[in-house]
């Protein structure tokens, strides 16, 4: 399934951003979010991954983060569409460890303030992340 | 020797052509994923090896014998998410991978590390790195794992998606691993690598779908995970047991330490005082006795006599590691280095200085930002390394009382040494919070830290770990303490006198060069309650810290008033309590490590940093020891 095809592998910029991912960055290189776009989705209102709380899941759909850590975090499978769920939280109760794909990565919460998310929907819990949902079906069988 | 007695000679089923074209091959995959157990497989050589990502923080070369190919140089590198840098570490293994390192050669072939627990996401790295061009073979590790545990790929299919040989590994336990040199000796053969028409891909979210595709083509059924490593977080992460437990087992350990280690290091001494004595009627009375005698086997055994216990301590370290805790004790750890301004992942390299700080100085290139690397690096000498165990056992032996409380469960000994760790550990947590809150002032960077599942160490990792470490205490025995001894003695018996007689003799220990020396530099100590010997001491465990013990073996050995004592008792005889805790304390915060010095010019690239750490720290140790003698002295008389 090629998506692309250029001469270069390290060009980041041979597709076109996925699902309308807004960054703005102030001078010292962060970023911050713009308020507005938070299109209605689904069922719930769309929210950011901090909010997720312990043992919920939500589908991942934009990480509004400078640019390096974007790209750090989609390569360790925060890419959109991607189902997350809160693990379990640090004692302190700070670095809340996710699940996706099954690895298990610890973010702090401005971190999670910048990854947006919506609900699983009904009918995308069947097709999306298959794998994910087996497993969690699995385990609760045994 | 007699030909009888040579050991049967292996030959390797695939002789290389001698005008091979295949020089270099580089091993490369995501962190974690095993790399460097497949390096020691392959080289046999030993690497080391533990259960998180950035184990490995830089390239090592061997010669793969371990598959008998001495003619191929294998390059072992940083794992790596993607090909865009993140970190220092990463950035090496780009650059060797894309031959653009100097000093280290193009590669030629390449050797790609999946972890097949997690295909989907690690095949997300294949793409950009099969575009390389390189001839490449897919080595999906841990795959008796995955089967073992439900999961399934099709190795065939993968290969076609792939265009690249796909071969089912375990580097543990050394399975399929003939996958690679059939595979070396292919690419030795062939003409000329056939381009591959591969999606070329520089954005996440494609290579994450590609990669999606890819292993729902191929039939990959991931394993389940397992419940194992989510019910152990639910105790060692728990909001009350978690840093409870952690905090139980710390004292544990420096209560087995004391318990188990002292007799053994007790017994351990005898056998080496009784090897000095059988020497002794072989050796010609005179000065060649005294110097292998009472100088150099006295100073050096000193040292070595604390080998039990400083074994006991890397046992536990090494299990922390290879278990996989390691990352977990960053995530509880990250609230507390926020505060100073770090972040959590600089309490891995921070962890590991228990054990060494070289280590953990390089263990640094996995933090992200410049300024927050720094920071750990210059904070890193305070955590109480392995070096400063053997001064704190000699002295905490001769000047605690061996008082127990809570019927036996906790030592006054083990509080002391407990005490002595803190206060390293909160030297470094107020410098950093100096630093980061003055000239290294920056931005906070987000914390990103994978927690890998938990493993059971092996026995035979954890042997070779403690084998490793004891060769490393004996090397640095056989040669830094052996020659530092050696010119203490030299200079405790000159000048020579020349007695009326024409004989000649060695002087007064106070009139000799070294105690001359000492005498001269005893002004500057003298208020932290140090004698002139500790002086010495002090001068030579700049080197390395347990100098100081073969130090004080030599001197007290020299001494004729101290020469029969054990080096507990002449110690005892020489200091106040006020004094030997102060030396504690100076040692606690105090940089004596040139090989440290060494490691931190090199990873800052300058002098100016080394320079001002030993400096502060030097201040710091002599303001700590001037307080701590005082106050003892004032309370105890």
């Amino acid at each position: 399934m090629p998506i692309c095809q250029t001469e270069s592998p390290e060009s980041d910029v041979c597709s076109p951003a996925p699902n309308g991912r807004i960054l703005n960055y102030d001078q010292t290189g962060r970023s911050f979010r713009l308020r507005l776009v938070r299109p209605q989705m689904g069922a719930r209102q769309l929210s950011v991954l901090s909010e997720l709380k312990v043992g919920e899941s939500g589908v991942l759909v934009a990480l509004d983060l400078p640019e390096s850590v974007q790209n750090h975090l989609m390569h360790m499978g925060f890419v959109p569409d991607a189902l997350v769920k809160a693990l379990r939280r640090a004692p302190a109760g700070d670095p809340t460890v996710y699940r996706i794909d099954g690895m298990e990565i610890a973010l702090r919460h401005e971190t999670a303030e910048s990854i947006r998310v919506r609900a699983p929907e009904v009918e995308s819990a069947n097709t999306l992340p298959e794998d994910e949902e087996v497993q969690e079906l699995t385990e609760a069988a045994r | 020797m007699s030909a009888c007695c040579t050991p049967p000679h292996f030959t390797p089923p695939t002789a290389p052509p001698p005008d091979s074209a295949l020089k270099t091959v580089v091993l490369i995959g995501p962190p974690n994923s095993g790399k460097s157990t497949l390096f020691n497989r392959l080289t046999g050589l030993r690497q080391k090896v533990a259960n998180y990502p950035g184990v490995t923080v830089e390239q090592r070369m061997g010669v793969m014998a371990g598959v008998g190919r001495e003619d191929l140089t294998l390059i072992d590198l940083p794992g790596i998410y993607s090909l865009s840098p993140y970190s220092e570490d990463a950035r090496v293994s780009i650059d060797v991978l894309r031959g653009t390192m100097p000093g280290t050669p193009k590669p030629d072939a390449v050797l790609l590390v999946l972890d097949s627990l997690h295909l989907k996401r690690q095949l997300m790295l294949a793409a950009p790195v099969l575009a390389l061009g390189l001839p490449t073979l897919v080595l999906l590790n841990m795959s008796d794992l995955m089967e073992s545990r439900g999961g399934h790929i099709d190795p065939l299919k993968l290969a076609r998606e792939l265009g690249a040989p796909v071969a089912l590994i375990s580097a543990v336990h050394g399975s399929g691993l003939d996958a690679v040199p059939l595979f070396l000796h292919q690419q030795t053969n062939r003409e000329a690598a056939k381009p591959l028409a591969l999606p070329v891909m520089g954005n996440a979210a494609s290579a994450h779908s590609w990669a999606a595709q890819v292993s729902k083509n191929t039939g990959y059924r991931a394993p389940l995970s397992v419940e194992g490593t989510r019910k152990i977080d639910n105790i060692l992460l728990h909001r009350i047991w978690g840093p409870l437990l952690f905090l139980v087992v710390v004292v544990g350990v420096f209560e087995v330490v004391f318990s188990i280690g002292q007799p053994l290091s007790d017994g351990f001494g005898d056998i080496l005082a009784r090897i000095g004595g059988l020497a002794r009627p072989f050796l010609p009375a005179g000065w060649i006795q005294s110097l292998v005698l009472d100088g150099a086997w006295k100073g050096v055994s000193s040292v070595l006599v604390f080998l039990p216990q400083i074994l006991l301590l890397f046992l536990f370290i090494g299990i922390l590691e290879d278990s996989g805790y390691l990352s977990r004790a960053a995530l509880i750890a990250d609230r507390v280095m926020r505060t100073i301004g770090l972040n959590g992942k600089a309490f891995i390299p921070l962890l590991s200085a228990y054990a060494c700080a070289i280590p953990a100085i390089m263990a640094t290139r996995t933090i992200e930002n410049k300024r927050d690397r720094f920071a750990t690096i210059l904070v890193t000498p305070f955590m109480t390394c392995s070096a400063r165990l053997p001064v704190y056992m000699l002295l905490i032996a001769a000047f605690i009382p061996n008082i127990v409380y809570l019927h036996g469960f906790l030592g006054l000994r083990t509080i002391v040494m407990l005490s002595l760790y803190l206060a390293g550990f909160v030297g470094a947590m107020t410098t950093a919070w100096l630093l980061k809150s003055s000239i290294l002032k920056s931005s906070e960077t987000p914390f990103i830290l994978e927690l890998p599942q938990y493993r059971m160490p092996t026995v035979r990792s954890l042997a070779l770990r403690l084998m490793d470490r004891a060769r490393v205490f004996l090397r640095q025995a056989g040669t830094v303490i052996l020659c530092v001894t050696l010119a203490l003695w030299v200079l405790a018996h000159v000048p020579v006198i020349h007695t009326p007689g024409g004989t000649i003799s060695a002087p007064e220990l106070a009139d000799s060069a070294i105690g001359r020396l000492g005498h001269l530099i005893e002004p500057a100590i003298a208020p932290l309650g140090f004698n002139w010997k500790i002086g010495i001491g002090l001068i030579s465990s700049v080197l390395a810290r347990e100098v100081m013990v073969s130090t004080m073996g030599t001197l007290y050995g020299a001494d004729p008033e101290t020469q029969s004592m054990h080096l507990q008792t002449a110690l005892h005889h020489d200091m106040t309590l006020g004094g030997a805790l102060a030396l504690m304390i100076f040692f606690a915060f105090a940089m004596q490590c040139t090989s440290t010095m060494a490691v931190v010019r090199r990873e800052t690239n300058s002098w100016k940093w080394p320079a001002v750490q030993f400096l502060y720290m030097l201040a710091l140790a002599w303001g700590a020891a001037f307080v701590v003698n005082h106050v003892v002295m004032a309370i105890f008389g």
